[in-house]
């Protein structure tokens, strides 16, 4: 394929899509509640609404929460160059996956920093919720990808989503995606963690670091939140494709098809999850996260029993 | 409803209504004053259904306060200490409850003639501090994210657990009970009714109940089944809409959305009884204001069907496990400090105290028709929820049996031109919050001089400040959703 098209798709699928995928879950929602709700481009208009609009910034800030607004977006965008989440991509660079936790964790800090920037009492107990959440997820993170790295005989992103090769072992694939998922809702604050939809400063985890945040920051912040999300779940949507063996020996642009519309599956799930679930008191969220990691568990050990050359 | 006057010396105040309060049956209704120069305590007997009124005269502005012994009078003495300045000795913390900065120390509105503008005011308010490391406060309000009414929470944490919390009302003090007492006497519903509009119909009736009382006159048969029901339709709304803020707080928003739409429903049998949907000017002192006849088999069809709509939204909530467990142990009140605190309405059923106004006092067509008192043993969150699920069926099976029931005949009765002298109108209705006090007094000229009001939320303020103590911060929208409380009831 021509470099032009592929960076024009690239571009398209990396600046359309958070949006839209956040739109569907929405839509889905408010279909599920029997209202009309939004249009689905309607992240769009809001994010173009936030462009125009006059900033206010807390009398107590000082210049780190605007530059942790645009570290956090450009560390997201750097993963997703790295990160292979879609088959066709103009530079596929070595991503190995350590590198990229650490890169989640880079953008995770700058948001923390610019919460407590905001000096209001609700980022920084956002902040210390939202720590001690990833802290219990990241193992589970890092076991699900590690799973994969076994059966992929390599730390690299890039082979272990290399789209042309593979015995593949189906469980794991099922496994880690699931793992994927399940941790992308509690690292993005969706239910049944956080609830994003509330107003309610005092449940708030994800959403109380943003309460300070206004106009092209704001715009900033949900920009790279939506894209967060579309990584997860196209990582997570690859994985549940790859449990059909026969999804490696397709052509790029089909693979590319079957990977987005895998996305806007998956985004229309978590709405219905959404929908069905019930947030759960912060007390018993470290349940949850053990399932998440023991599904990420089971998806290592079948790895690794899978794995003819360990 | 038959009241028993007698003169109480300050000093025997305390001792004896401790001893009253032992009596099975006996609770504190209203503290107050009627021009500062001395105290006014109400006292009802739920046995006899009736009421005792107690005159303190006071020689000087201190008076022996009750709290040390009665605790649920805390409430009410800073209240009159803001509105008559009469000051409770040996009150454990005193503070401002109404009147904030924008008044001076010494302005106190309810005293005759002491409305005046205040230049340069300064009032102190000094929050309960808790110490020790790692303490930190998180003031909330008083302007929230939702359309809610003002009100300041401060919070004292260690980490995610709530030690104290601190309570600030007053930002919707709008003086009402003295704007009453000023308004011609047929004006005066109106203002009684707005004082908190989600419980137009309760205040409305629980106005005109006091100067019915205070007349001693009877209101015909179809106008108490008609003010009956429209107080069980505003419950039956409201009772719906907290369930589903309720459902909307743990982040259920299937039922939340389903349940907001049936309180559209329970608001339109409003607007099938007069015209509105909040029914805004239906009851008033002498009957009802019109007659709802030609829409009383349309209503009991829309009950009907809420009926059975409201079945499968409030199964889901109460079957869902994961819900379940959310609510469940969470904002504690036990049965003994509901009972020491007075509180009222489903918040006391829930606590397993059985108090409901409508088994008692004349309001409405009650106590005569009778009715079974929902209540649960837990005192949390989750038996607050059942309590009033419980009670929106109960309601809505009694809104049927009104309908079926309900005499012929007029609506209203002419009330007569003046009102007595030197009498006292007492008006207790049972609210959706619970019990709801309206009290009127009339001076030797027959003119009204004081109207005192009671919400249930006055005591059950404080049930909030109790229950969040060590339960976890992100969990006090979800306890505060479950008291439903009024701040324009308490504000006033």
């Amino acid at each position: 394929m021509s470099s032009i098209a592929t960076w024009s798709s690239y571009l398209l699928t990396v600046i359309i899509f958070p949006p839209l995928c956040l739109g569907v879950v929405r839509k889905t929602k408010a279909r599920l509640q029997n209202r009309v709700g939004p249009a689905v481009w309607q992240p769009f208009f809001d994010l173009h609404r936030l462009t125009k609009k006059r900033e206010t910034l807390s009398d107590t800030m000082c210049g780190v929460f605007r530059l942790s607004t645009v570290v956090g977006l450009s560390t997201t965008f750097a993963l997703a160059w790295f990160i292979p989440w879609v088959p066709i991509k103009p530079w596929s660079p070595h991503a190995d996956i350590f590198t990229v936790i650490y890169l989640f964790a880079l953008e995770r800090f700058f948001t923390l920093l610019g919460a407590m920037d905001s000096g209001s009492a609700f980022g920084a107990f956002g902040a210390s919720r939202d720590v001690t959440l990833n802290l219990l997820v990241e193992p589970a993170l890092c076991l699900a990808l590690v799973s994969l790295s076994i059966i992929a005989n390599s730390t690299d992103l890039g082979a272990i989503f290399s789209f042309s090769h593979f015995s593949t072992v189906s469980l794991v694939w099922f496994c880690a995606g699931t793992s994927i998922f399940l941790t992308s809702l509690a690292e993005l604050g969706r239910m049944p963690v956080d609830d994003p939809t509330t107003h309610l400063e005092l449940t708030m985890i994800h959403e109380a670091m943003t309460l300070e945040a206004s106009a092209r920051n704001l715009f900033l912040l949900e920009f790279t939140r939506m894209l967060k999300l579309t990584l997860f779940l196209a990582l997570s949507a690859q994985c549940y494709l790859r449990i059909w063996a026969g999804f490696a020996t397709l052509a790029p642009f089909q693979q590319e098809l079957l990977v987005l519309i895998g996305v806007l599956l998956m985004a229309i799930f978590v709405g219905i999850l959404e929908s069905l679930v019930v947030k759960l008191q912060w007390r018993k969220v470290p349940e949850f996260v053990a399932y998440i990691v023991t599904v990420s568990l089971i998806s290592v050990f079948v790895a690794m029993a899978g794995n003819t050359s360990l | 409803m038959r009241l028993k006057e007698l003169t109480v010396l300050d000093i025997d105040r305390a001792a004896m209504l401790q001893e009253r309060l032992h009596q099975p049956g006996t609770r504190l209704g209203l503290i107050t004053s009627i021009d500062g120069a001395q105290l006014i305590t109400l006292i009802l007997h739920t046995v006899s259904g009736e009421a005792e009124l107690w005159h303190t005269p006071l020689q000087s502005n201190r008076y022996q306060s009750l709290t040390p012994h009665i605790a649920q009078a805390h409430w009410q003495e800073r209240s009159v200490w803001d509105m008559f300045g009469l000051f409770p000795v040996g009150h454990p913390r005193l503070k401002h409850n109404l009147l904030h900065q924008a008044f001076r120390e010494s302005f106190f509105p309810l005293v005759p003639g002491a409305l005046e503008d205040s230049a340069f005011p300064h009032r102190s308010h000094t929050p309960m501090k808790v110490s020790g490391s790692g303490i930190y406060e998180v003031p909330v309000g008083p302007i929230h994210a939702g359309i809610i009414e003002p009100g300041h929470f401060r919070f004292s944490c260690l980490g995610e657990v709530v030690y104290n919390l601190e309570i600030r009302l007053g930002y919707l003090h709008r003086g009402v009970e003295k704007r009453i007492v000023e308004t011609p006497l047929s004006k005066q519903r109106f203002i009684a009714e707005a004082v908190a509009s989600d419980s137009a119909v309760a205040y409305a009736l629980a106005h005109a109940t006091a100067i019915e009382d205070l007349c001693d006159i009877e209101v015909p048969d179809r106008a108490l089944y008609l003010r009956s029901l429209a107080l069980e339709v505003e419950r039956v709304a409201m009772h719906i809409s907290d369930l589903g803020g309720l459902a909307g707080d743990i982040g259920y928003l299937g039922v939340a959305a389903t349940l907001s739409r049936l309180r559209g429903v329970a608001l339109q049998m409003g607007e099938l009884i007069c015209g509105s949907r909040l029914m805004r000017g239906f009851v008033c002192p002498g009957g009802v204001l019109l007659d709802p006849d030609n829409h009383l088999l349309q209503l009991q069809t829309l009950t009907a069907q809420l009926q059975n709509k409201i079945l499968s939204p409030l199964n889901a909530l109460l079957s869902n496990q994961v819900a379940i467990d959310r609510l469940d142990k969470i904002g504690r009140v036990s049965r003994r400090l509901a009972a020491d605190f007075g509180l009222t309405g489903p918040t006391a059923r829930a606590s397993d105290l059985v108090y409901d106004v409508r088994q008692h006092f004349p309001h409405g067509i009650y106590p005569q028709v009778s009715l079974a008192v929902n209540s649960e043993s837990g005192g949390d969150v989750l038996s607050r929820t059942k309590v009033r699920i419980a009670e929106v069926k109960s309601s809505l099976n009694i809104i049927q049996s009104f309908i079926d029931s309900m005499p012929a005949g007029s609506v209203f009765r002419n009330l007569p031109r003046d009102l007595p002298a030197n009498s006292f109108g007492i008006g207790v209705v049972e609210s959706h919050r619970g019990e709801l006090i309206h009290m009127a007094c009339t001076d030797e000229f027959g003119k009204l001089k004081r109207y005192a009001i009671k919400d249930a939320s006055v005591n059950n303020w404080t049930a909030l400040a109790i229950a969040v103590r060590s339960n976890l911060l992100a969990d006090f929208p979800l306890c505060n959703k479950s008291f439903a409380l009024s701040y324009g009831g308490h504000d006033l």
